[in-house]
């Protein structure tokens, strides 16, 4: 202690307010050597100090110890607690590390939810992307405004732990009244049974079958298609002109194609290969054009899909790094012209738009081996059970109608999951349309509740044969093997 | 009585200063392990967490661990990750330690300086070096090209060989002012007779190096090593952040191992058996810091 205060000064005392939390760990440290000095006598003194430094040694210890139980959520749920856009949500920042500490509390917050004037909707979703943000407020302002019996507020969660916080919401009994999630994930919560049958309580009679599918487990609805998207091939037409190429739409015209597009600085395709979900929908278009589908890899189809992709790689098209690129990073690269071509969805329409107002780029199918085929994407607005079920209800019907669908849609950059709605909802030549024609060839993953094991399957599979570890029939066996042994 | 009486002496004191913080650790720390190894023992997934039976099904999860490929590479990971991360972090702190410890002008400044790197959230660390070691743009592969050290960019973060070393490297960056400064406090209570005496006698700089130096920091040195161990065995933000365990796998670490099984795959089990062999490692660490820190007053 005396040689911190004294003997360090100037910006040497930053080290000061740094160790603040390890204060312990300096302390042991000094006086360890303090102790060690051989030429002193250990009187009575010296020895309450070591009993001192024992406890401190002891309490250190078991804080680094206990730390990584902590560890593994603390950095990002503190993005989670900091990013929050609504407020008075009672799940709010607290649903942290602890879960059963927090069980009482929302027993609490539930009663005074009943009590109140105007009864509490939570909802919670992920979107980043601040346009989303301000057009799902502005519905929710709507609503607060045209009655006065509920009361809604909308609570963001990170995308990256948006799984982890509704998990750890339902053990903890600890969640919010809607969720707007993503809808690959629909059949495992529901699988968790906490989420409201809804069958009969919407009409989805006119919704896209894989839309409605993503929500329905066992022949009943558990959920409300908010609004679907798929992936398509954008191109940067000045690029594709002056290369002199025409529009890919097979797999052969592709790769001749992204050799003739990729220079020195520009690479020809770019599509979002992460390892995880976000990966796999990006994978499973290839995949599916083939004729396999997302349970039987190992056959010739498979192998051939992940064959493809591999020799993409390998003939320099594609650039490796994709296997570190969010869908977000494939975008950017592609409105700086380091990419030629990408997969993408129209989510990222409005941001290229008002990024890259002058980029000349167009939307079309994703070239074909077999058949034409996309992946659907979306969220799901789903209802909690045991929750403020009726206010979820009324606020759902109020934005499934067609007014709010469409000012949502088009704030969005998605298409409707109500084919009327979709099909009018663009001008013949918006670079939204693409995306509507190409909605008739995408497939649902799952829906299944071990889908999340799959698709770790699928995506570490495609990350095999891009980063050259495994060959496409080992990779394709590998993945079947963990496949069927969830699935079988 | 006598007991009592013993037990309220002023050397006994101090534990009701830590009470407090204990009754804190019980309830924040102590219960949520406790619930943790229970889970290990159970099988708990999507299905169940909410409703139905939670089964016991004893060491199945940490036999199911066994065998688990993915498992074995993050725990070999872990390892050789500490291990490396340990030797150059604590060589080039102790390197820096004992060159600031000279008097020279703005060497306090300086080393003050040189402690900005524990300072930067770590996430903001891994997102830096993410670009340094990135293939195309990166400032590295532009460094080394330049040199002509490399004709062809090096793919960093997208093979299994060099992701790791690139973890490594961000975490050494980190942890050098972390063994520096603990190490130049430790430089600065050996006391200054001793040299002078010494060097009276004769001695060279290697063998007061070896004689004076080394012995009276042992017990620093011992701390620095295991506190540093433990810091490092739990990485979980810089490896997230940098490759999320990837490429294929490759540089998963037991904690982002245990993050993906609970909460992307809803393997939640599974996920807590890696937690407790995280534990456990860390435990018998644990033990050998405490026992480090307090064999000396015997």
């Amino acid at each position: 202690m005396d040689i911190l205060s004294e003997k360090t000064f100037s910006l040497d005392n930053l080290s000061f307010f740094i160790f603040l939390p390890f204060r312990g760990a300096v302390n042991g440290c000094m006086m360890n050597a303090s102790t060690d000095k051989p030429y002193m006598r250990k009187g009575l003194k010296e020895r309450v100090k070591m009993k001192k430094k024992k406890i401190t040694a002891l309490l250190t210890a078991m804080a680094m110890t206990a730390g990584l139980l902590a560890g593994c959520g603390s950095s990002s749920d503190s993005g989670a607690a900091a990013d929050t856009t609504g407020t008075g949500s009672d799940a709010g920042a607290e649903v942290q590390e602890s879960p059963a500490a927090e069980t009482t509390e929302a027993d609490n917050s539930e009663q005074a939810a009943h009590t109140g004037e105007a009864d509490a909707v939570t909802i919670w979703y992920y979107w980043e992307t601040e346009g989303h943000q301000v057009a799902l407020d502005q519905v929710i302002q709507d609503y607060n405004a045209s009655q006065e019996q509920y009361e809604v507020t909308a609570k963001y969660v990170p995308f990256a732990d948006f799984k982890k916080q509704l998990s750890i919401g339902a053990s903890a009994d600890e969640l919010p009244d809607i969720a707007i999630l993503d809808s690959p994930d629909h059949a495992s919560y529901v699988e968790m049974g906490i989420f409201e049958d809804l069958t009969g309580k919407f009409d989805v009679s006119n919704y896209y079958d894989g839309t409605v599918n993503s929500c329905t487990v066992d022949g009943k609805l558990y959920g409300v298609p908010f609004g679907a998207n798929c992936l398509a091939l954008y191109y940067n037409e000045d690029m594709l002109n002056e290369a002199g190429c025409s529009v890919p739409t097979t797999w052969d015209e592709l790769m001749d194609t992204a050799k003739a597009l990729t220079t020195d600085s520009v690479t020809g395709l770019a599509l979002c290969s992460v390892q995880n979900e976000e990966g796999t929908f990006n994978f499973v278009p290839w995949l599916w054009s083939t004729g396999a589908t997302s349970y039987e890899i190992n056959n010739d189809n498979g192998v051939r899909a992940l064959t493809f992709i591999q020799s993409l790689v390998n003939e320099g098209v594609m650039s490796k790094e994709c296997i570190n690129w969010t869908q977000g990073d494939v975008m950017n690269q592609f409105i700086s012209g380091n990419v030629a071509m990408m997969e993408n969805g129209p989510w990222q329409i409005p941001t290229m738009q008002s990024e890259a107002p002058d980029l000349n780029w167009k939307v079309t199918l994703i070239p074909k081996d077999a058949e034409y085929s996309s992946v659907l994407g979306g969220e799901n607005y789903a209802v909690i059970n045991g929750g403020n079920v009726d206010g979820a209800l009324d606020f759902l019907t109020y934005a499934t109608s067609e007014e709010k669908v469409k000012y949502l849609m088009d704030k969005f950059g998605y298409i409707s999951a109500d084919k009327t709605i979709a099909e009018n909802q663009f001008e013949a030549d918006s670079p939204y349309q693409p995306f509507v024609e190409e909605l008739n060839y995408a497939m649902p993953r799952g829906p299944l509740a071990e889908w999340p094991s799959v698709s770790d399957a699928i995506s570490l599979a495609f990350n095999q044969v891009i980063t050259g570890t495994a060959a496409p029939e080992d990779a394709a066996a590998e993945a079947q093997a963990t496949i069927d042994g969830i699935v079988k | 009585m006598g007991k009592i009486k013993k037990f309220f002496r002023y050397d006994n004191v101090g534990i009701f200063f830590v009470l407090p913080a204990f009754l804190y650790m019980l309830i924040f720390v102590g219960y949520p392990i406790i619930r943790n190894i229970i889970l290990s023992f159970q099988d708990v997934n999507a299905g169940n967490l909410v409703r139905g039976t939670k089964n016991f099904v004893m060491f199945n999860n940490y036999l199911e661990l066994i065998g688990d490929s993915v498992f074995k590479t993050s725990l070999f990971n872990t390892l050789r990750y500490t291990v490396l991360c340990l030797v150059f972090q604590f060589v080039i702190g102790f390197a820096l330690a004992l060159f600031f410890n000279r008097k020279f002008a703005f060497a306090k400044p300086i080393r003050g300086i040189l402690l900005v790197p524990w300072m930067i959230p770590v996430t903001v660390t891994a997102l830096m070096f993410k670009l340094l070691f990135a293939t195309d743009i990166g400032v590295i592969n532009f460094i080394l090209r330049s040199l002509h050290l490399i004709n062809k960019n090096v793919e960093w973060l997208t093979t299994p060989g060099t992701a790791m070393f690139a973890l490594i490297c961000a975490n050494v960056w980190i942890g050098i002012p972390f063994n520096m400064i603990l190490i130049s406090t430790g430089l600065t209570t050996i006391p200054k007779e001793l040299y002078e005496s010494s060097s009276i006698d004769g001695a060279n700089k290697v063998q007061t190096f070896m004689r004076i130096t080394l012995p009276l920091l042992k017990p620093t040195i011992e701390s620095v090593l295991i506190l540093g161990f433990i810091y490092t065995f739990k990485v979980y933000d810089l490896v997230y952040v940098m490759t999320s365990g990837g490429p294929v796998n490759s540089t998963h670490m037991l904690s982002t191992y245990s993050y993906k099984l609970s909460f992307e795959m809803f393997k939640y089990s599974k996920g807590s058996a890696v937690a407790n062999v995280l534990l456990v490692i860390l435990l018998i660490v644990g033990v050998f810091y405490i026992k480090a820190t307090t064999e000396e007053e015997v």
